[in-house]
């Protein structure tokens, strides 16, 4: 499989009738049902904007549009991370698709980290629940379902990483799967770990408390995550030919394709969900 | 002709199925178990005039539809005549009769008729113009009362609850009171156009007096209404049309519709106080012997006798009347369990008992009314009794059982019972 | 079922299950074969042998209904139980009957009729299989716990669906039952999509196409783009139930005619979903038992194509009478008998395509005429339903139940019933006797007419829907009466034809390839079909393919040979390999949405014990997924003799064979 590396066509599968790969067909088709989706929630969230019932906060004091802004640039970013990764596997640069996928995940954790913040800020200081008005409950439920989508997005990006280490014939080796299986692990628990501390650093200084008080509360959250990126590390390194190349691009465009829709329609709710309040 | 195709099943010869003994004993079966059922029948189903019929109607609104009905059978029914000739005259013509026929040489392999297709549907369009046109112009008049007799229209709310419609006359306001408010029965004025408001206070109901007009949902949040006219005085069926939960079937209601002196005189008794009975005004009869005919009731038994079929609007009138033998001490008793029971806690009766909650039939001239627990039951002393006695058994579900007997252990004996019957039967 | 015949087992397959971490199934027949299957015959015979199950009990549920309403105020059912039964009759006809029967074909004849040898993804079409049989349990749980079946009507109407109304979790389970057959219809439907565009053989362009080809990508396009709406408003009503939102919450501002919108974008298209798949397999009958080619071919896909959609413009005449005012009340009246043009077109086209042909008088062709007769009666009803005034009086009266039976039974469940008999001698190699078949239509149609014919006079009369009963001085006892009967006949009928399709199934007589003398690619394969389908890929020269073969034999020989030997020396037939992940997943799936149903926003007894259970299901969901992508798809290969029997099977094992 990896022997005839020059010769292929990423844009025409052969094997097919239209001779767009199937995977790619799939994900086109996947998108245009995941549009419905999204256009039912803002449908639903724009139906109780335009009739707001009695008492419904005003969105505009409770967003901080700033916060959202920057998230959204970053998310943006990461598309062209996703991009590059693209063509990064396409032109069988494996080194770089893996920074690109890592620099795109990134990416998308700060985007979720941005939005846990502000679920939390929302809740607690503006007092907007799920539960109180019809705006909370449109706004979390429709947010909340792209930052699903956004996290399922980070966890596919981090197994197709994982998978960019596979050895030739890994499949059938036991010792594949374990390491496998401990480099997603440490991975999510990096993730986590990460946006843990770097929650609560943000928490501390925005409350005003002192460093201390952060260390003292995080120090074991901050060996931990160093120790998982000890151990991504270790799993990364080469050992022996690998069986991940361009042929495995299709894999990588599919959920690059994914990746932007996610990114289109974040736009999309931007637009309707918190720049039309500033109209 | 031919057993043996009944015996083995596995014979490939394509005779017809109507040829073999086993058609023939099914058809004779059929033909039988017709003539059964056709005896057995009363025809007038056919007629389609029962008293909820959409086809009889008594008012414009529902003359408007009942054509527009017309009209659309019609095209339809020339469409399915000519489509259906071509298709049973193509099975026919072309069917293959014998075993030779159905191992010749394929018939022409032709793969169609560009301007027969063409033609078809310009004449399927056109067919949908002729339907479109009265709609649309049905669509206009059915909405709202029409402009040149909105002055005259008369406006009224009902309101759909679990599983009963409130009626509000905002035009009739009673000092400390509000407006004017019946449940279950509404009384309309004749040839006069209504502009009933449609809410609801839980679910979805909808409003549908078939005879008067067609349905219009009552929705919660939503500011809904419709317009009907009775053209002459009547009595008419109406049901809720929308599921709303346990006992949707048995959320029925009336309308009367009064002529103008006849509708002005009934809004004034009812916008009266409830009526007091005491010995001087119970008339000078004796008591009557109110519950002999007392009897059980078997689960869902009709709760209608005929009079309501051949003359309901007398059988309404004849209810407005007080009875001539009442019993004075009886209803005092029954008036004194009322609020012993509960019952007060959710029906007002206006003049007797205050507060009760909007969220329950108000009670205060339940007498002169021809129905009871939503136009499902007569309203007499036996099927008053029934109602009260076990009224989860009548009405599945209901909140009188379910919020008030069941929650608040009400027991009621038979002495009870009647005291109460008494007392509701004299609120006329 | 005998549909591989091959009993052939690898001969190191021990050796192969050492060297492999992953445990690659090869059984092939028994429970492990069933569970594991990703051959679409199987499969598909598996979604048709559940549908005729739930075919079955819905039809029980109907007949429970007619018994109640054979005479007024009877009590064969209290009010609680004859809600339950219309609720669960509708919904088990509409997700568990119809949709997957019409799957079943799609599954079993749709890759045949394109030339190919499965789908495009063999283990997402288990994964659909067995989430459809996870949500129909979901759906279904509740006539065997406490909460009791859904009862709040199949089209659940908020807020009649809200904790205040329905505080029991019968509708939670419901809710549920739906996402589940939501996510197993998506999933399923994009698949054929990339099949049909991708998967055709060679020369097999789309105005090829056999018909049924193509409702089966209108189909599945319309399920694609219509069940997202419902999915997002059974989100929103498990959001009110168990969080506390207020989407169709009135005290918090909420508006339940969202609902009803949000139903009804998904409730229009799924009609079409409903009636599609039938039309497709009329368009195939007919030409086949007419002896000659489907008349106007085009016009016949393109006004499926419209009518598809159109399917989403109309979907508000459900909403006739909740006062939408004139203009939008006006505008979905003429869309909706604008959708009346392409259907009617239909029923031009095949009565062209009877005209002038060899009328074969078998089973498939009574039921597909019966399909014409009673669909246009239903058609025409439903143009009556157009004009909205005389809809406000129809509108939930048992007028709509007549025009949506005539629909539904007499259009799609007729067309289904044909399918089968059409099908039968492909799928198991057997024929159902024709004096059976013929004995069985008659009763059916017979029964269904007088059941149904008679409810539209109901209707008019004043008869309202879902009431589980009614006072007999209304004028309806007779026509009530009536329709009870039929309802019997029509049982009987259903009862005639599934006990001589099981008899035929063990019993029957078998039968040659192409027992029909048909004219698509299907026919051209013996019967049962083998596991890889087609030995030889076939090139397709023209429409209705086979018809084509069959007339050019030699050329199409000579062809057959030569691409025989340029596959053989591409490695023999690629197969996918079996897997019990997304059974995994699927199960996963079930166990989650059962404890998601059972939670509740107050911890009440027992609530960690649900919690642990939807953890424990999503756990086993994502464990499934994670194997389903770390097992690979590599598959193995087929070796063929010179007499199209099994040489050699390199069961995904075995150096370089994996790899081409």
């Amino acid at each position: 499989m990896s022997s005839h590396a020059t010769t292929i066509d990423h844009h025409h599968d052969h094997t097919t009738s239209t001779g767009i790969p199937n995977k790619k067909l799939l994900m086109w088709a996947f998108l245009a049902s995941d549009c419905m989706f999204f256009g039912s929630l803002i449908a639903t969230h724009l139906i109780y904007r335009l009739h707001p019932p009695p008492g419904t906060p005003s969105a505009r004091e409770v967003f901080s549009i700033e916060l959202t802004s920057f998230s959204t640039f970053i998310l943006l970013m990461s598309s062209l991370m996703m991009a590059l990764a693209v063509t990064a596997i396409q032109k069988g640069n494996v080194k770089s698709c893996r920074w690109s996928l890592l620099t795109t995940i990134f990416f998308g954790c700060i985007f979720l980290g941005c939005q846990v913040y502000e679920f939390n800020e929302f809740v607690h200081l503006k007092h907007l629940t799920i539960s109180n008005s019809i705006l909370g409950s449109t706004f979390y439920t429709l947010t909340g379902t792209h930052g699903t989508h956004v996290a399922i997005g980070v966890l596919w990006l981090l197994l197709m990483y994982v998978r960019s280490f596979q050895p030739v014939g890994g499949r059938s080796q036991v010792s594949y799967f374990v390491r496998t299986f401990v480099h997603v692990a440490a991975f999510i628990v990096v993730i986590g770990l990460a946006m843990y501390a770097v929650l609560g650093l943000v928490h501390t200084l925005q409350g005003g408390h002192s460093m201390g008080s952060w260390v003292s509360g995080h120090w074991i959250a901050v060996l931990g995550l160093l120790a998982g990126l000890v151990v991504m590390n270790r799993l990364a390194q080469p050992r022996g030919p690998i069986e991940f190349n361009e042929v495995n691009a299709i894999d990588v465009e599919s959920m690059g394709l994914y990746w932007h829709f996610v990114d289109i329609v974040w736009i999309v709710i931007f637009t309707a969900v918190y720049l039309l309040e500033y109209l | 002709m031919r057993l043996p195709t009944l015996l083995s099943p596995r014979s490939d010869t394509p005779i017809s199925f109507w040829q073999t003994s086993v058609a023939r004993w099914t058809r004779a079966l059929l033909a039988l178990a017709g003539i059964a059922l056709l005896t057995g029948c009363d025809l007038k189903w056919w007629q389609m005039d029962g008293h909820q019929s959409t086809l009889v109607t008594e008012g414009p609104v529902a003359h408007s539809q009942a054509q527009l009905f017309y009209v659309t059978c019609w095209v339809t029914a020339v469409i399915f005549v000519l489509v259906g000739s071509v298709l049973a005259y193509a099975t026919f013509k072309f069917r293959a009769k014998t075993d030779a026929d159905e191992h010749a040489e394929p018939p022409a392999q032709s793969h169609g008729n560009p301007l027969v297709e063409i033609g078809l549907i310009a004449v399927s369009v056109i067919a949908l113009v002729i339907i479109a046109i009265p709609t649309l112009h049905a669509i206009i008049f059915t909405h709202d009362v029409p402009a040149e007799r909105k002055a005259d229209a008369y406006t009224i709310n009902a309101t759909g609850v679990q599983w009963w419609f409130r009626f509000e006359y905002p035009a009739e306001q009673i000092s400390g009171a509000g407006s004017l408010v019946t449940s279950n029965e509404l009384v309309i004025p004749a040839g006069r156009p209504v502009r009933i408001n449609i809410r609801t206070l839980d679910v979805i109901h909808s409003f549908w007096v078939p005879k008067l007009g067609g349905k219009v949902d009552m929705i919660p949040n939503r500011a809904n209404f419709l317009w009907l006219e009775a053209e002459k005085p009547g009595y008419f069926w109406g049901q809720c049309a929308e599921y709303c939960g346990d006992s949707h079937a048995v959320m029925r209601f009336r309308v009367i519709a009064l002529g103008p002196k006849d509708f002005n005189d009934w809004l004034d008794k009812q916008l009266q106080p409830a009526r007091t009975v005491t010995a001087q005004t119970a008339g000078t009869a004796a008591p009557k012997a109110q519950f002999a005919s007392l009897r059980k009731f078997k689960q869902n038994e009709t709760g209608i006798t005929a009079k309501y079929d051949v003359n309901p609007l007398a059988a309404w009138q004849e209810l407005q009347k007080p009875d001539a033998n009442e019993d004075a001490a009886l209803i005092a008793r029954g008036r004194q369990l009322f609020t012993e029971k509960t019952c007060s806690a959710c029906h007002a009766i206006r003049g007797h008992m205050p507060g009760g909650s909007p969220a329950y039939p108000d009670l205060t001239h339940i007498g002169s009314r021809s129905t009871i627990a939503a136009g499902l039951l007569e309203n007499n002393a036996e099927q008053l009794q029934r109602w009260l006695r076990d009224p989860g058994a009548v009405k599945p579900g209901n909140k009188m059982w379910v919020d008030g007997y069941v929650k608040n252990n009400i027991k009621l004996t038979e002495a009870d019972e009647i005291a109460l019957v008494a007392y509701l039967q004299s609120l006329k | 079922m005998e549909l591989a015949k091959s009993d052939f087992i690898p001969k190191d397959e021990a050796a192969a299950q050492k060297r492999k971490v992953l445990w690659t199934p090869t059984a092939k027949s028994g429970l492990v074969m069933w569970l594991t299957t990703v051959d679409h015959k199987k499969i598909g015979f598996l979604y048709g042998f559940f549908a005729l199950i739930f075919f079955l009990i819905g039809g029980v549920e109907a007949l429970l209904i007619r018994a109640q309403l054979a005479f007024p105020n009877s009590s064969v059912l209290t009010a609680q139980q004859y809600n339950e039964m219309f609720t669960m009759h509708g919904t088990t006809m509409i997700f568990l009957a119809v949709m997957p029967l019409s799957s079943a074909f799609f599954n079993f004849i749709m890759p045949l009729q394109i030339g190919a040898r499965d789908v495009a993804f063999p283990r997402l079409n288990a994964f659909s299989l067995w989430t459809f049989v996870a949500g129909a349990v979901i759906l279904n749980i509740g006539w065997f716990i406490h909460a009791g079946p859904p009862d709040a009507g199949w089209f659940g109407y908020a807020p009649l669906t809200s904790k205040q109304f329905t505080p029991d979790h019968s509708t939670d389970f419901w809710v549920m039952g739906l996402q589940l057959l939501g996510v197993a219809s998506i999933a399923a439907s994009l698949n054929f999509i990339v099949t049909i565009i991708n998967m055709r053989a060679p020369g097999m362009t789309m105005m090829r196409l056999p018909v049924f080809v193509w409702m089966t990508l209108f189909t599945s396009f319309l399920i694609i783009l219509s069940f997202p709406a419902i999915t997002i408003a059974l989100v929103e009503v498990m959001m009110d139930r168990n969080f506390g939102t207020g989407f169709f919450e009135v005290s918090l501002g909420g508006m339940p005619i969202l609902w009803q919108h949000l139903f009804w974008v998904f409730g229009h298209p799924e009609v079409y979903i409903l009636i599609l798949p039938a039309m497709g397999i009329i368009s195939e009958i007919l030409p086949c038992f007419s002896r000659k080619p489907l008349f106007g071919y085009p016009i016949v896909v393109f006004s499926g194509a419209s009518i598809g959609f159109l399917g989403f413009a109309v979907w508000s005449h459900h909403m006739f009478t909740t006062g939408m005012g004139t203009v939008a009340t006006a505008a979905f009246a003429l869309a909706t008998m604008a959708i009346a043009v392409p259907t009617g077109v239909k029923i031009f086209n095949w009565i062209g395509t009877l005209w002038g042909g060899h009328l074969k008088m078998r089973t498939p062709m009574m039921f597909a005429l019966g399909f014409i007769w009673m669909f246009m009666i239903g058609g025409l009803s439903g143009v009556m339903h157009s004009a909205a005034p005389a809809d406000a009086q129809q509108q939930d009266s048992y007028f709509v139940i007549a025009h949506f039976h005539y629909v539904l039974i007499g259009g799609s469940i007729f067309a289904l019933l044909a399918g089968i008999h059409y099908w039968f001698p492909l799928m198991f190699g057997r024929k159902i006797a024709e004096f059976w078949g013929k004995l069985s239509f008659w009763v059916v149609f017979a029964g269904f007419n007088i059941t149904f014919f008679p409810m539209h006079f109901l209707g008019l009369n004043g008869m309202p829907r879902r009431t589980f009963t009614y006072d007999p001085n209304l004028g309806w006892n007779s026509a009530n009466l009536i329709a009870s009967v039929g309802a019997g006949i029509l049982g009987i009928g259903i009862f005639i034809y599934f006990a001589v399709m099981v008899y035929t199934y063990f019993k029957g007589e078998r039968v040659g390839k192409d027992y029909w003398d048909a004219r698509t690619l299907e026919w051209s394969l013996p019967n049962p079909p083998p596991e890889y389908n087609f030995a030889v890929i076939p090139t397709v020269h023209a429409r209705d393919a086979y018809w084509y073969e069959k007339h050019h034999q030699e050329e199409i020989a000579k062809e057959k040979a030569e691409h025989a030997k340029a596959e053989e020396s591409h490695g023999g037939i690629h197969m996918p390999n079996a897997s019990i992940w997304p059974f995994v997943t699927s199960m996963g799936l079930l166990l989650g949405a059962w404890g998601v149903s059972g939670v509740t926003a107050d911890p009440s007894p027992g609530i960690h014990a649900k919690l642990a259970i939807c953890l424990a299901g999503g756990a086993i969901m994502i464990l499934g997924i994670y194997l389903w992508s770390l097992e690979g798809n590599e598959g193995y290969h087929i070796h063929l003799d010179e007499n199209g029997n099994i040489k050699e099977d390199d069961h995904g094992h075995g150096a370089g064979s994996a790899k081409h």
